[in-house]
């Protein structure tokens, strides 16, 4: 029995090597895979991509073939690293994508305060990084992002629209993802005119650990309860939750209510279609990877952050140490998806219209005729 | 062990003659007076909570919905406590439920849909039966793992928490799969997902027999071996509060109504008349409460009944002697795990039916929802202790401390606080009052 | 030094017996025989191999090589559920014994009565338990409550009677009265020469020299191993006993001056 364990485990390492090796492929894994890619012509410069945690829809579908494109096409090599959401696991990652040759470094920020040292230790050696999609509190960084205060905004103006008074619910992200706060801000610089001269009172609002779909349906569940289904509107950070909240509306008839979301994934593009969603604010990951893979490509060219095409200064306060840092950045611009213009993700081929249409009645909608 | 008391031995169990105390006579009894604490602290939970939400909390609409919200954390928790039981931990449950449940979404998303047309009637079942395959499967073979090659539990299922949440994601490369199929969704409640009135009166008057029967049969076998009988009175009232509380969640859930849109619409698709005081449909007991209670009886028949529980049992008290008494150690530990990836697989169906969705974070974080639910119910982290129905109330209590907590707006951060908080405290208080019972 | 011949085959013969663990030899050409109605002693120092010889008879251990042979039949021994079926009984030393479970469950631990429909029958186990231990240990009481909270004299009580209940031929006890007191080693005796009197065979391994020299019918001596050589009760005085435990040298090879030194 020794020696059958011991010969059991030498072929579960052996299997597990292989799959490593071959794990690579398209997704994540650092040198292995960046070693097999080859680039079209130069190949004399590398760009390091850490993401935070590959386990969700967009990245590997949009933001990532977007920046590898844009990075490849600029004649530059694509390595990258998954830190399975652990803050000390992506300064690793970070300090190995520079000792494997990355000339820049994208990163995805885990925890924005967390990385700091990963980011000094990074400028100090004269490599350029660039915050994606979460802001990185370091003026060295190059900040390229949609602007979340405007998704925040955008997707509380389609709400208030259908809404102008009335008791509203806030479902909130992950308490310490700076995002969470960037979209309440936007969606107060659209409600709170309202609240404070009491036409909106707002009776609920909390984070949500994790932005976990299954929290937020429990949450929204209490309180319809507590308020006796007297809810008119449910503004929800993301489209996950969204999923959520739409599961507890539905139990209690209140499919109707107005609900928003962002990310346009395919579920919410759905609802909103069937319209059990009133918005959900697309972001086009596509454009943002590929912003990023152009801007890495020109840092890693010698440009400096002001000379990259595209970019405006962008004032970040600390809420808590009011302390302010000035950002070079790109931020792009997101589109709100409402029944009138679903016509836009099918003709930017982010969703088919099989994907959008299931379940709808033909000619209820104009994109599912 | 202590030696020798020169005098062999007090009388253990005295004649009931003076009762010491209401613990001692509980105890003469066989009633569990742990179980009973727990019981009180749940309805002081529930007062308190129901004072300080203005009267919320102690609806029907409310316990309605916090049964369901408890059902997929309690299936599994009937699981963990025989994995804990037997000296091992099991925590790649939510990473499980991950898997799962995204396969048995992009089953009847996508596969069976294609094979067989969309909405067809047996899409829900064939899902259903494949999640408990896979979930037996993955259990059977971490439980091999640990049986046979001797890797500690603990890793392995740690691994298991980072491959299957891996494979969570690949099943559907991260995408968010819903809706759900129409049968299948009513596995998680919701607005169609009950029995209805009298369905929900049937099952709770069988229950209510079933209660009597079993006290009658208990008599009467305990009279024919000639052993000490419980006092008529008790067993009386055992059965009448049985019953009592049984035919009383019945009502509760009988006296939850459909919400009045939804009325509206049954009423329209059957062209019934809206009458002047309004429509009321009660929902009656949630399918995943009836789910979870067939649950409780299975596992609490395993635990108790049959052979394979009492193996459980001797492993966790005691490995060697189960070992010199001839018991199938390693098989039993492997079927203690597949029993788990089961009970994984009825409760990952119930999340996505539920939520109507699946997305590759299912389940996150549960298994150590599921081993508080455990072990606030009792089971002890170092074997050989545990019940069924302790786990299950352990999961009500947690449930109910979190859902109170957001109906009173308590913010996120601090609910974790206070959970973490609980969580430790019960297990010190079970602790103290074990030692306790090991010095009378 | 042999065992009374009466033309029946031995109840146990154990014939060059050998253990070894990763290069030690535990057990090392060991043979004995134990007859029915009789009490052999096993006795030795510590690391002579005593526990591990009986273990191959009680199935919790595998030999190496060496055969055994029941009522003069050979019988391969690969786990405790055969040496059960063959009517050998072992009490262990911690006397194995799952302290979550009560006393009629250990007492059919392994070996459940069940009832038709194949579920545990705990009511006939409860029964069978109390008439036993009413045999057994009249006073004892406590059948419904985990054994954890049972004195060492009642935990061994239930042990004995496991071992006793299931018509064993053969009982192993391994230091069957290392933490009694004088009444319960009392018990315990009684019991041994009472299960004599029935005609079943019981092997005690025991350090204590007084307990073997008064129960033993022979006396078998290990050391490091190995056999040092068996004499029949009254053919030795306990020096000489003592001698063959220590030095290993037999009762007519020992000098009166290796005997002095014994007492140090």
């Amino acid at each position: 029995m020794k020696l059958l364990n011991r010969r059991f485990l030498a072929l579960l390492a052996v299997i597990v090597m292989v799959i490593a090796a071959c794990g690579g492929d398209d997704t994540t894994g650092s040198t292995a895979e960046g070693g097999g890619t080859t680039v079209a012509g130069g190949g004399d410069c590398t760009v390091g991509m850490s993401w935070n945690n590959y386990n969700e829809e967009r990245w590997a579908k949009h933001d990532e073939p977007a920046m590898k494109a844009a990075i490849e096409a600029g004649g530059c090599e694509y390595i990258s690293s998954d830190a399975g959401s652990s803050e000390e696991q992506q300064i690793t990652d970070v300090e190995k994508l520079i000792s494997d040759g990355a000339d820049v470094v994208i990163i995805l920020a885990q925890n924005t305060q967390a990385i700091k040292p990963a980011v000094e230790a990074a400028t100090a050696e004269g490599i350029p990084v660039i915050a994606y999609d979460r802001l990185i509190e370091d003026a060295n960084t190059f900040y390229v992002s949609f602007d979340n205060v405007l998704v925040g905004q955008l997707m509380a103006e389609v709400i208030f629209d259908l809404v102008p008074t009335g008791n509203y619910i806030i479902v909130k992200g992950n308490g310490s993802d700076a995002n969470s706060d960037f979209l309440r801000e936007g969606i107060e610089s659209v409600i709170g005119d309202a609240v404070a001269a009491g036409d909106i009172t707002i009776c609920c609002e909390d984070y949500t650990d994790n932005w976990d779909p299954a929290l937020a349906q429990t949450a929204v569940e209490q309180w319809l309860t507590q308020e006796n289904n007297e809810v008119d509107a449910v503004v929800s950070e993301n489209d996950g939750m969204a999923t959520g909240a739409a599961a507890a509306l539905a139990a209690q008839g209140l499919s109707d209510i107005p609900l928003s979301g962002q990310d346009a994934d395919v579920a919410a593009l759905n609802r909103v279609a069937l319209g059990t969603q009133s918005v959900s604010v697309w972001k086009d990951a596509r454009a943002l990877g590929t912003a990023a893979g152009e801007a890495a490509v020109a840092l890693a060219g010698g440009a400096t952050m002001a000379d990259v095409e595209g970019t405006a200064e962008f004032v970040y306060t600390n809420k808590e140490s009011q302390v302010e840092t000035v950002l070079t950045s790109i931020l792009l611009v997101p589109i709100p998806i409402t029944q009138d213009n679903l016509n836009l993700v099918v003709d930017a081929n982010w969703i088919t219209v099989e994907e959008v249409c299931a379940g709808v009645t033909a000619g209820s909608v104009a994109v599912c005729a | 062990m202590s030696v020798v008391e020169a005098a062999p031995t007090q009388l253990e169990t005295p004649d009931p003659g003076p009762r010491r105390s209401i613990g001692s006579f509980l105890r003469d009894n066989e009633i569990d007076t742990r179980m009973a604490g727990m019981i009180l602290l749940l309805v002081v939970i529930w007062v308190a909570f129901h004072f300080l939400s203005g009267g919320t909390f102690l609806t029907p609409r409310n316990l309605w919905n916090l049964s369901v919200q408890t059902s997929s954390i309690a299936i599994m928790a009937t699981g963990m406590v025989l994995v804990i039981v037997s000296r091992n931990i099991d925590l790649s449950v939510g990473s499980m439920v991950g898997v799962v449940g995204m396969v048995m979404a992009i089953l009847q998303f996508e596969w069976l849909p294609s094979l067989i047309g969309l909405g067809n009637q047996w899409i829900w079942i064939i899902t259903l039966v494949a999640g408990l395959a896979l979930g037996a499967l993955i259990g059977a073979f971490q439980g091999s793992i640990i049986a046979y090659v001797g890797v500690p539990s603990f890793v392995v299922t740690l691994g298991g928490l980072l491959v299957w949440r891996g494979f969570a994601w690949l099943t559907a490369s991260g995408r968010t799969l819903a809706p759900m199929d129409a049968n299948f969704q009513l596995l998680g409640g919701g607005s169609r997902g009950s029995l209805g009135e009298t369905g929900s009166w049937i099952v709770g008057g069988v229950a209510c027999i079933g209660i009597v029967a079993l006290l009658v049969l208990g008599r009467r076998r305990r009279r024919k071996f000639g052993f000490r009988l419980r006092p008529m009175w008790l067993d009386a009232a055992l059965g009448v509060i049985g019953c009592l509380v049984v035919l009383g969640a019945v009502w509760v859930t009988n006296s939850y109504y459909l919400p009045e849109n939804l009325a509206r619409a049954i009423a329209e698709e059957r062209g019934i008349a809206w009458p002047q005081g309004g429509l009321q449909i009660p929902l009656g007991i949630p399918y995943p409460v009836l789910i979870l209670v067939g649950v409780t009886l299975v596992m609490g028949f395993v635990a108790n009944r049959l052979r394979f529980g009492r193996y459980i049992f001797s492993i966790g008290g005691n490995p060697e002697a189960a070992v010199l008494a001839g018991i199938k150690t390693k098989r039993t530990i492997v079927k203690t795990f597949m029993t788990m990836g089961i009970l994984v697989g009825i409760s990952a169906a119930v999340s996505i039916a539920r939520l109507n969705a699946a997305v590759s974070g299912l389940g996150t974080l549960n298994e150590l929802y599921v081993i508080a639910a455990a072990v606030v119910g009792g089971a002890s982290l170092a074997g050989g202790i545990g019940t069924i129905p302790g786990a299950i109330l352990g999961a009500l209590v947690m449930q109910s401390l979190q859902s109170g907590m957001v109906s009173l707006k308590v913010s996120a951060p601090v609910q974790d606080v206070v959970l973490g908080i609980v969580l430790v405290t019960a297990v010190a208080i079970d602790t103290s009052y074990r030692r306790r019972a090991a010095q009378r | 030094m042999t065992a009374p011949s009466t033309g029946k085959p031995p109840l146990v013969e154990m014939r060059n017996m050998s253990v070894s663990f990763g290069g030690v030899h535990a057990v090392k050409d060991v043979t004995i025989t134990l007859q029915e109605g009789e009490v052999l002693g096993v006795v030795g120092g510590n690391g002579a191999g005593k526990s591990t010889l009986i273990k191959t008879l009680s199935g919790a251990q595998k030999a190496d090589s060496g055969e055994i042979f029941i009522d003069g039949e050979a019988v391969q021994i690969h786990s405790p559920r055969d040496a059960k079926n063959l009517g050998i009984e072992t009490i262990y030393q911690t006397l194995a014994l799952a302290d979550n479970i009560d006393a009629p469950g250990n007492m059919f631990l392994g070996r459940e009565l069940t009832s038709r429909w194949n579920t545990l029958d705990d009511s006939s186990m409860e029964a069978a338990t109390r008439e036993i231990m009413g045999r057994l240990n009249p006073k004892f009481q406590n059948f419904k409550t985990p054994v954890a909270s049972l004195s060492g004299g009642q935990r061994q009580s239930v042990a004995i009677a496991r071992a006793v209940h299931f018509n064993a031929r053969i009982l192993i006890m391994d230091e069957p009265t290392a933490a009694l007191g004088p009444a319960e080693t009392e018990q315990v005796r009684e019991l041994i020469r009472q299960l004599q009197r029935e005609g079943i065979g019981i092997i005690m391994i025991s350090h204590d020299i007084h307990d073997v020299f008064d129960l033993s019918d022979r006396i078998t001596v290990m050391l490091q191993g190995k056999l040092v050589g068996t004499v029949n009760r009254g053919e030795a005085t306990m020096d000489e006993i003592l001698a063959m435990i220590i030095i290993g040298k037999l009762p007519d090879e020992v000098t009166t001056k290796e005997l002095e030194q014994l007492h140090g």
